[in-house]
């Protein structure tokens, strides 16, 4: 006797209106009439203003040349930027020696990577050490005189380059201070917790170009008469100060998210206030507040902007006296413009999109 | 590796020092004061240093000290003045100005950016795929360029427009020109106390009516239709006693004489491109506070309140949105607090607010740097405890109205 065997018909298809592209497009372009009308007038808005927005920006752009003249086409002019480019990003810095900002910057990342790809034993024991010393190192390297290396006054030092390196430089100092100010705000002490208090909120609530202003005009009365302090140092103190009290909030959230256990956890095993701190609390507060760290960073980092109105020659101060030379009086501010603010938004949005992945990556939360 | 001490000698090992867990500096009190006071010493030097080497460079530098600069006159003009001003009018005046430009300004930036934040917030929930994505590229671009380029990009806008004569004209009543934007302003002839009075009545009734509506509630259960009620009420008496005191107002419109418009309201340039950058980058961050508050109401709020039977309008206006504000007043705080401090980029452009004004002019003719940033700073203080005040306020009946 012959057996039957059951055999099924290959799957149909879902049918279009549930899957596929054009379900996709009707509930989310055409679900109702009310959003049929909306898709069709953005619809609109964008094929009617996006072409003539390409057109000036890509495809009627000047591209090459030196001068304001080969400028010919009535679209962007690019040239500007190229022609300027080595200010835009390094300022004054002389030409022979710039291979010192770009040695500083590699350093900076080659520290960066190690703290990420060392072998845990080895991570606070190199990493630490290396962030802590590395501005000063690259302040010796970049200024070169007690190097041996050919003398480089602060006011040349320019450009998106010293907008990355004051920022980062800022962070690392920050950190250690920010640490201890979050630590002294919630000690027993009230004397000590006091002042802690005092210093984050004065910091916190004064806006940056007012501390900027201050480290340009009230920090030199604060100094004895013969010692004149570099403005860009000035700056750096300014920086670091500021961020400090931001990083101090940014930590004290983190200690309130740390189990009360592991305090307990740490004292019933007898270890003193600096091991508990450092060895059980401090790995585990960075680690929840990592993406606020990087959200932080990336505060100052656009802050650093504000230094133009002290006449730091940072990256917008540069466009802004490009735009003033009498070569290229031919008005090209938005061009400048769009190039300062694309370059300051792929950084921040780079790294708002890091802190966003370590968040996700962090979360050991146990949520079910 | 298991130990091959002897009993006695981890006996010996173990032994609490007696001497040491008693001793003066173990005691953590005893520490804590010890480090307080070598706390106190250090400041009490980093103050005492900075007191007199700031007397001693003043002195060399000639510059005074002391408060008596308020009173002389200051000798420049202002470019935009809320009250009335004089080139020989005192610092103090200029001081006054100053503040008077910087609330000015905090107020529409914070009116404008948190519209822009509420709209494009609620925009990233919306079922058209276009919407959400113009309001992500909204948060996205807008908060990660510096203030101060947004700020220079749009007074470079502003500055390109036409001239007076060529203005762009909206129904010859407004007019957009390289030297501002001009409104017509409305103007209240004899009799239009009248008007005034009858709104103030009309908030008042309303205030009555809330009250009265929720003890009705409350006792009875019964709902009362308090929102279109209301906004009969205002637009009503205003309206009826506009129309019965025979509508003492009239519009003051900008007329080209000459080279350029007079009457009615001028926004200078420097006003509008802060205003309009200072809206638009705060109004990122307030778009993405109100989108995890959003978030941050469960959906199974949403599922319980539909299964009690309540509308899907009522859903939004009673479930979810009291539950969202208590994430998103606090972050609205800080985002207001940071739109004050953010007001300095005005220095930039020349829109003389407190911190151009005072602590930029000012300072550079009297050069009394301490006195004049111990003015500025303790304003800025000044108006952010007074955000953090009502918005801690707003936070409070937040809170109690959720639970």
């Amino acid at each position: 006797m012959e057996t039957r065997q059951f055999k099924p018909l290959p799957d149909k298809p879902a049918p279009i209106t549930t899957a596929g592209p054009i379900a996709w497009l009707k509930t989310n372009l055409f679900s109702s009439f009310f959003n049929t009308l909306t898709t069709l007038l953005i619809s609109t808005a964008l094929i009617a203003v996006i072409p003539d927005v390409f057109d000036w920006l890509f495809f009627s752009a000047n591209w090459v040349g030196t001068t304001q003249d080969d400028c010919v086409k009535d679209g962007a002019c690019w040239v500007f930027i190229s022609a300027w480019s080595q200010q835009i990003f390094y300022g004054s810095y002389p030409v022979s020696e710039i291979w010192r900002v770009n040695l500083s910057l590699v350093l900076l990342a080659f520290v960066i990577t190690c703290s990420f790809i060392l072998p845990v034993h080895l991570r606070n024991k190199v990493s630490i050490p290396a962030y802590l010393t590395l501005p000063f190192i690259c302040l010796l390297f970049l200024e070169g005189s007690y190097l041996g290396l050919e003398p480089v006054s602060t006011d040349l030092w320019g450009g998106f380059t010293l907008n990355v390196l004051i920022a980062a430089a800022s962070i690392i100092i920050a950190f250690p201070l920010g640490f201890l100010w979050a630590l002294g705000r919630q000690s027993p002490m009230p004397f000590a917790r006091s002042v802690s208090v005092t210093c984050i909120e004065f910091f916190r609530g004064t806006p940056i170009l007012a501390l900027f202003f201050m480290g340009s005009v009230m920090l030199p009365l604060f100094f004895p008469a013969d010692m004149s302090v570099d403005k860009l140092l000035r700056v750096w103190i300014i920086l670091v100060l500021f961020m400090a009290a931001y990083m101090a909030e940014v930590f004290r959230s983190g200690f309130q998210a740390i189990p009360k256990g592991q305090y307990e956890a740490a004292d019933s095993i007898g270890l003193g206030y600096w091991q508990k701190t450092l060895l059980i609390i401090f790995p585990q507060v960075i680690k929840v507040s990592m993406p606020n760290i990087l959200a932080t960073f990336i505060m100052v980092f656009k802050n650093t902007v504000f230094l133009l109105v002290i006449a730091v020659p940072e990256m917008l101060q540069v466009i802004m006296s490009a735009l003033s030379n009498s070569n290229w009086l031919g008005g090209h501010a938005i061009e400048g413009y769009l190039f300062v603010g694309f370059t300051f938004w792929v950084s921040c949005f780079s790294m708002s999109l890091l802190a966003t992945s370590i968040e996700k990556k962090l979360d050991t939360s146990h949520q079910n | 590796m298991f130990s091959k001490k002897t009993t006695e000698q981890i006996k010996l090992e173990t032994r609490p020092n007696k001497i040491a867990a008693n001793s003066f500096y173990n005691n953590p009190k005893y520490r804590g004061w010890i480090y307080q006071a070598f706390l106190a010493l250090f400041l009490i030097g980093f103050f005492y240093t900075i007191v007199t080497n700031t007397l001693d460079n003043m002195a060399a530098q000639g510059i005074k000290s002391g408060f008596s600069f308020l009173n002389t006159s200051a000798g420049f003009d202002v470019l935009m003045t809320l009250i009335p001003f004089d080139t020989t009018d005192s610092y103090f005046r200029i001081f006054t100005i100053g503040i008077l430009n910087t609330i000015l300004v905090s107020i529409i930036g914070i009116f404008f950016s948190t519209l822009l934040g509420f709209i494009f917030g609620i925009a990233y929930f919306s079922p058209n795929f276009l919407i959400k994505k113009i309001a992500i590229f909204y948060v996205e671009i807008f908060r990660n360029i510096p203030v101060i380029l947004q700020v220079i990009f749009w007074y470079t806008i502003f500055n390109s427009l036409p001239i007076a004569r060529e203005s762009i004209n909206l129904g010859d009543s407004i007019f957009l020109n390289v030297t501002g934007l001009y409104l017509p302003k409305l103007v209240g002839d004899p009799g239009s106390a009248y008007v005034y009075s009858s709104i103030v009545l009309a908030i008042l009734c309303v205030v009555f009516l809330r009250y009265w509506a929720k003890k009705r509630q409350e006792n009875t259960g019964e709902q009362f239709p308090v929102l279109p009620t209301s906004l009969a009420i205002l637009a009503g008496l205003p309206l009826v006693s506009l129309f019965l005191s025979g509508v003492p107002f009239h519009f003051d419109y900008p007329e080209l004489k000459g080279f350029n418009f007079k009457g009615g309201i001028t926004v200078i340039p420097e006003l509008m491109s802060l205003a309009v950058a200072l809206s638009i980058y705060t109004g990122a961050f307030i778009a993405e506070a109100v989108r995890a508050g959003i978030q941050s109401v469960p959906n199974g709020q949403t599922e319980a309140a539909r299964s009690l039977g309540l509308k899907e309008s009522k859903i939004m206006s009673l479930i979810i949105v009291p539950q969202s504000m208590r994430v998103i007043t606090p972050m609205l705080n800080s985002e207001y607090q940071s739109l004050v401090k953010n007001t300095t980029v005005a220095t930039a452009i020349g829109y003389p607010e407190l911190f151009t004004v005072f602590a930029g002019s000012a300072l550079n003719q009297v050069g009394q740097a301490v006195e004049i940033m111990f003015m500025t700073l303790a304003i800025y203080f000044l108006i952010n405890m007074v955000i953090s005040f009502v918005m801690n306020h707003f936070n409070k009946r937040t809170q109690l109205n959720s639970r």
